[in-house]
């Protein structure tokens, strides 16, 4: 009786067996220009020679599930014989779903698990429950903790205390890697060279060469110097993928700072570019979307939760996603709590080893878990009382 | 140099028009939503004809052909074909009570707003008659007009 778990974001899916190790594999379906006639899976994406004007197919829109022709394509895909040669019948899965996730989407998705790969047994849970569970496995003494999740969609923020998590501070963000990765063509399209085509490798820079700074003001200023002073300032060379099969960063010495470069290859000069787009996560509104920013967002979530608990919380902030991979992430993020948090108190922010599989880390110690077995729907169950036991079980 | 800058001048009293809020708030929106897209270009299979389509599906369909019955691959297509504004909709929260997906959105920031210039991203200081756009500096201000200004109106 194995269990697979799955974490099911709308970028990558984490999935694992609980006894072995993670694998990171993108959870869309693409299409190319030149291979006119295949559309690849998920990892097939090594496969493709030429990944320029890669055209991207994802099950979701707004970080929820709506295409489900695409995810089952994907899944099969998975649990298939090339990939993970799942044995329904003998296998429960842990799979995560985005916070107030619809009914529709819920019901949904029992069916698919039950009645078409008829998984033994199924847990539906969000990803953030498994982080926080993850957290309070390694810290047994504290009781609260707040989870930043800021992933390909949105960003959430979810305050969890014993275990369990607190609706009425959860704070949603509409500011997720999809919409960096996409401001960041705009402003090198508009600037630069039109790339509003290549999703894939604008992707690549953003995440080779993106920063967050300690100091806007001062590092706006430093990027407006000209020549050597400016040490902002980077070439990032292009693939054309003949030659140069990946993208990457002109390291420093290598710069050419007055004329142009003699070889052939495609530069972008990057400036403020580098640390203006992640500074979108923590003011939305240099860009025209009206809401707070993450520090701003903590703060108030914090304050909605009775008094004596805040205090625990401001002690176990946890950040995971994708985003927080950003060089400077963890650093900022505590200035800007601390700046904003009542003096007395402590302020303590995790950034995680790896925070992208955190969650999935978390699922697998809860599949170890000798409560899993009550926690879990089993086939038996839904079968006989359908989408009813699962709204009363999961905690969604 | 100084020919330039009367030219630019002399456009804005008699042929530059001024757009209205609410015109602005518009264009702000539909630059905010395709912020959103998952692809700027179109797909590279739509034009094919469905007869090319069937031929690799075949090697796919061979594997899980057994599980997917055509009878429910059509239910589900009809059922699962909707999108997230249709769902959202469904959904009906607003009669909901509690925490729920509308309540949970973050609300809008205390601090002021900061402004950068279109066209070169640093900080702003003047806003462009015409369509409220931001630059820095006269320099920014003219390419703004010769390229974005007023092009592509809702």
């Amino acid at each position: 009786m194995s269990t697979l778990v799955l974490d099911n974001g709308a970028c990558f899916a984490k999935i694992g067996y609980s006894h072995e190790k993670v694998s990171v594999i993108p959870n869309c379906q693409f299409r190319s220009k030149t291979s006119r006639l295949k559309t690849f899976t998920a990892n097939q994406l090594d496969e493709i020679k030429d990944p320029s004007g890669l055209f991207f197919i994802l099950p979701f829109q707004k970080g929820y599930l709506v295409n489900w022709d695409v995810q089952r394509k994907v899944w099969d895909h998975l649990f298939g014989k090339d990939m993970f040669k799942v044995d329904f019948a003998d296998t429960n899965i842990v799979i995560t779903e985005p916070y107030f996730n619809f009914s529709s989407i819920q019901d949904t998705m029992n069916e698919i698990l039950f009645e078409e790969y008829q998984f033994q047994s199924a847990l539906r849970i969000n990803a953030g429950s498994l982080s926080a569970h993850r957290y309070f496995h390694e810290n047994n003494s504290e009781l609260c903790c707040i989870v930043v999740d800021s992933g390909f969609s949105f960003t959430h923020i979810v305050p969890y205390c014993r275990g369990r998590k607190m609706k009425e501070g959860i704070c949603r963000i509409n500011v997720g890697g999809k919409l960096l990765s996409n401001h960041l063509k705009e402003i090198i399209s508009y600037r630069q060279l039109h790339v509003m085509d290549e999703t894939y490798v604008i992707n690549q820079v953003k995440e080779d060469v993106c920063y967050v700074s300690q100091n806007f003001y001062k590092d706006m200023e430093i990027a407006q110097l000209k020549g050597e002073d400016n040490t902002v300032m980077r070439d990032y060379v292009l693939p054309d993928f003949s030659s140069i099969k990946k993208g990457f960063c002109k390291p420093r010495e290598e710069m050419n700072f007055t004329g142009k470069y003699k070889t052939g290859e495609q530069i972008l000069r990057l400036t403020n570019e580098r640390f203006a787009v992640p500074e979108m996560l923590f003011h939305p509104s240099d860009i025209g979307i009206q809401e707070m920013g993450i520090p701003e967002a903590l703060v108030n979530s914090i304050n909605n939760m009775p008094e004596e608990m805040q205090p625990h919380f401001y002690k176990n902030i946890v950040l995971t996603g994708g985003n927080t991979l950003f060089p400077g992430f963890r650093d900022r993020v505590y200035k800007e709590v601390r700046a904003l948090a009542p003096v007395e108190y402590q302020v303590s922010v995790v950034l995680p080893q790896n925070p992208i599989c955190y969650p999935w880390e978390g699922g697998k110690l809860l599949a170890e878990n000798p409560d899993f077995e009550e926690m879990v729907v089993t086939r038996e169950d839904y079968e006989e009382n359908g989408h009813y036991v699962c709204e009363e079980k999961f905690d969604i | 140099m100084a020919e330039k800058k009367i030219a630019v001048r002399s456009q804005d009293p008699n042929q530059r028009r001024v757009l209205d809020s609410a015109t602005r708030q518009r264009r702000l929106t539909r630059q905010l939503d395709a912020l959103e897209k998952d692809n700027f270009q179109d797909d590279p299979h739509a034009s094919l004809p469905q007869l090319v389509k069937r031929l690799p599906q075949f090697d796919e369909s061979n594997e899980s052909g057994k599980r997917r019955k055509k009878t429910r691959g059509d239910h589900f297509k009809q059922r699962f074909r909707k999108n997230f504004q249709t769902l959202l909709e469904e959904e009906d929260l607003s009669v909901s009570e509690g925490p729920n997906y509308l309540t949970a959105c973050a609300e809008p920031s205390k601090f002021p707003q900061r402004h950068f210039c279109a066209v070169c991203g640093f900080p702003s200081n003047y806003t462009c008659v015409s369509c409220g756009a931001r630059y820095c500096c006269v320099r920014c201000l003219g390419t703004h007009h010769e390229t974005r200004c007023l092009k592509w109106t809702v």
